[in-house]
């Protein structure tokens, strides 16, 4: 194996391919299909404080080259994370990173606070694409402001490692990112779902209970290339790329184009073991391309 | 190490209209599935039809030394539709099996089956395993089955092999009880009810509530296998969605490729 290692702002992990939070669940649901351990990080489903039980179904619905979901944030909450699903991750040698969420930031605040403490995890990734229920339910990561609150609060209250998950639902994504990096975030990771919907023509209702859902897949990767390649020349801290990563080929154009790591989501969902054979690719390409470390691939795009 | 696995097309036919049957030489720790259990099958190489798509398990068997796996399908949309254009010796993914089980009975007990048109499919395998774990008929199995018109009762023969009794119900009365399969259910159930019956259903959802609505009164267990959408079918996706009475006043999500696809009836929140 080449040399992969890659240095998330602090966060140093043996290779680049990490999963993607909400498409790996608390990651044993995969330990049947695949060596953890071989993963760059686990990035486990979104926790928030309390348990959520999510939305009503239907949740999903497959759309041309992706799908739609509006599962609702469904998790277990902060307390039965740490007490029944990281035990088990604790004892793998490969870091696990922990989503976390929340409708205030005071909530943001708490979860990354009980998870610092717990010992076990070894990165935040914040997800910022929630509504704020404080100020009238705009989207945290919509708003250059609350997103560069809740990062710093965060920052506050944790030694860890903070990543911050960009949605790409706004006009300009690089202004999100200078904001959340100015607020101290040590990485960010970007594309999160694009908001979409789709219409059942026969019943005129939409697919999803939720009426709107986030598109994922190979539908937005061109989309979010675009936006870490603009984000990667606009902020010095280091971009996790992802959006419809389905194989090597794919997690390589990210590299190219800026990312210093990737992460694996829906891909997941259609081969439990995509994470292996991405990693596997990468590794051909490097040896067939005479690249001894990958941080050589980052940003290498010749323009 | 579990993965995605190739199984070659031993056979694809169309039993009528949009019914079809597909047989895949599968490797040989498929023997271990069991009824109730279903696969994710999806044509590789493609991104439209994009995810991979659950469907039960109809039979199970040995073909010289090759374990083979049938899946009775209905073309219910571009998935499907993309399955039925499949040809002998093309490939297909195989994740599987998954899902939860039926539970199966000790022998004295009563097999009821109620199907419902392509819900035929896991009852069938049920219905083959029972036959292999009593080999000499010392169980008893009834079936009911309902379908739209004769044409569309699907796997009829083979269930009059592998079930003792099997009763029909046809919606136009081509052919059996002109009606509805549970009314039949119903009507059989009253005059002789059989406190020792298992039931085991499979079938729409108003086929499958209508049944969970006459059992209220009656004593007897029931275990029903409900279909949803997935996406990963290994409970990770949280797409599949079912939702469960946990007691009078609240409700419960539980996931149909993990706790499920079978449920005991009185669980799940038909409404």
């Amino acid at each position: 194996m080449k040399n992969m290692t890659v240095d998330i702002g602090g966060l140093v992990i043996k290779n680049p391919v990490m999963t993607a939070s909400g498409t790996f669940g608390y990651g044993e649901e995969y330990a049947p299909y695949l060596d953890l351990e071989r993963l760059g990080a686990i990035i486990v489903k979104g926790l928030s404080l309390k348990p959520k039980a999510g939305n009503y179904p239907p949740r999903i619905i497959e759309t041309p080259s992706g799908m739609l979901n509006a599962i609702g944030l469904e998790n277990v909450g902060v307390e039965s994370f740490i007490k029944e699903k990281l035990p088990p991750l604790k004892e793998l040698a490969v870091p696990i990173i922990a989503n976390i969420f929340g409708e205030t930031v005071e909530d943001y605040m708490k979860v990354a606070e009980i998870l610092s403490e717990a010992g076990g995890v070894s990165g935040l990734e914040i997800n910022i694409s929630c509504p704020n229920i404080k100020k009238g339910g705009i989207d945290f990561g919509t708003d250059p402001d609350l997103a560069f609150e809740v990062t710093r609060s965060v920052k506050k209250v944790t030694h860890l490692p903070v990543i911050a998950k960009l949605t790409p639902n706004v006009t300009d994504i690089t202004l999100i990112a200078k904001s959340v990096v100015d607020a101290g975030a040590d990485a960010v990771s970007l594309i999160n779902t694009l908001k979409g919907m789709s219409v059942d023509i026969v019943k005129r209702i939409p697919h999803l209970k939720n009426i709107t859902g986030g598109l994922s897949g190979p539908a937005v990767k061109p989309v979010a290339l675009r936006m870490v390649w603009e984000v990667a020349r606009s902020i010095s801290a280091p971009v996790i790329g992802l959006g419809g990563i389905m194989n090597a080929e794919d997690a390589l154009e990210f590299l190219i184009a800026g990312a210093t790591a990737v992460q694996v989501g829906t891909a997941n969902f259609i081969d439990p073991g995509a994470t292996m054979n991405i990693l596997d690719g990468i590794d051909r390409y490097m040896e067939e391309k005479g690249i001894d470390n990958i941080t050589d691939l980052t940003g290498s795009l010749r323009t | 190490m579990k993965t995605v696995t190739t199984g070659k097309i031993l056979f694809n036919r169309q039993l009528f209209k949009e019914y079809h049957l597909m047989g895949l030489k599968v490797p040989a720790y498929f023997q271990e599935s069991l009824p109730g259990q279903f696969v994710m099958l999806r044509v590789p190489g493609r991104n439209f039809p994009f995810l991979g798509r659950p469907l039960s398990i109809y039979s199970l068997y040995m073909h010289q030394t090759d374990s083979v796996i049938e899946i009775l399908y209905r073309i219910a949309g571009k998935g499907t539709d993309l399955f039925a254009h499949m040809k002998k010796d093309d490939d297909v993914s195989v994740l599987g099996p998954l899902g939860r089980a039926f539970d199966v009975q000790a022998e004295g007990k009563h097999i009821i089956l109620v199907a419902g048109g392509v819900g035929v499919a896991p009852l069938s395998f049920l219905a083959e395993h029972y036959g292999r774990l009593f080999p000499d008929d010392t169980l008893h199995i009834s079936c009911y089955l309902g379908a739209k018109s004769s044409d569309t009762l699907i796997g009829l023969e083979r269930l009059e092999h592998l079930c003792s009794h099997v009763k029909i119900s046809t919606d136009d009365g081509s052919a059996g009880y002109h009606g509805l399969i549970t009314d039949l259910f119903d009507r059989d159930f009253l005059s002789s009810p059989h406190e020792d019956a298992f039931i085991y259903a499979c079938g729409p959802h108003q086929m499958m509530k209508s049944l969970a609505h006459i059992l209220e009164r009656h004593p007897c267990e029931c275990q029903v296998s409900v279909e949803e959408r997935m996406a990963c079918g290994i409970g990770t996706c949280l797409g599949c969605t079912v939702v469960i009475k946990s007691d009078k006043t609240k409700q419960k999500f539980v996931r149909a490729c993990k706790e499920g696809p079978v449920f005991d009836i009185k669980a799940i929140d038909w409404d």
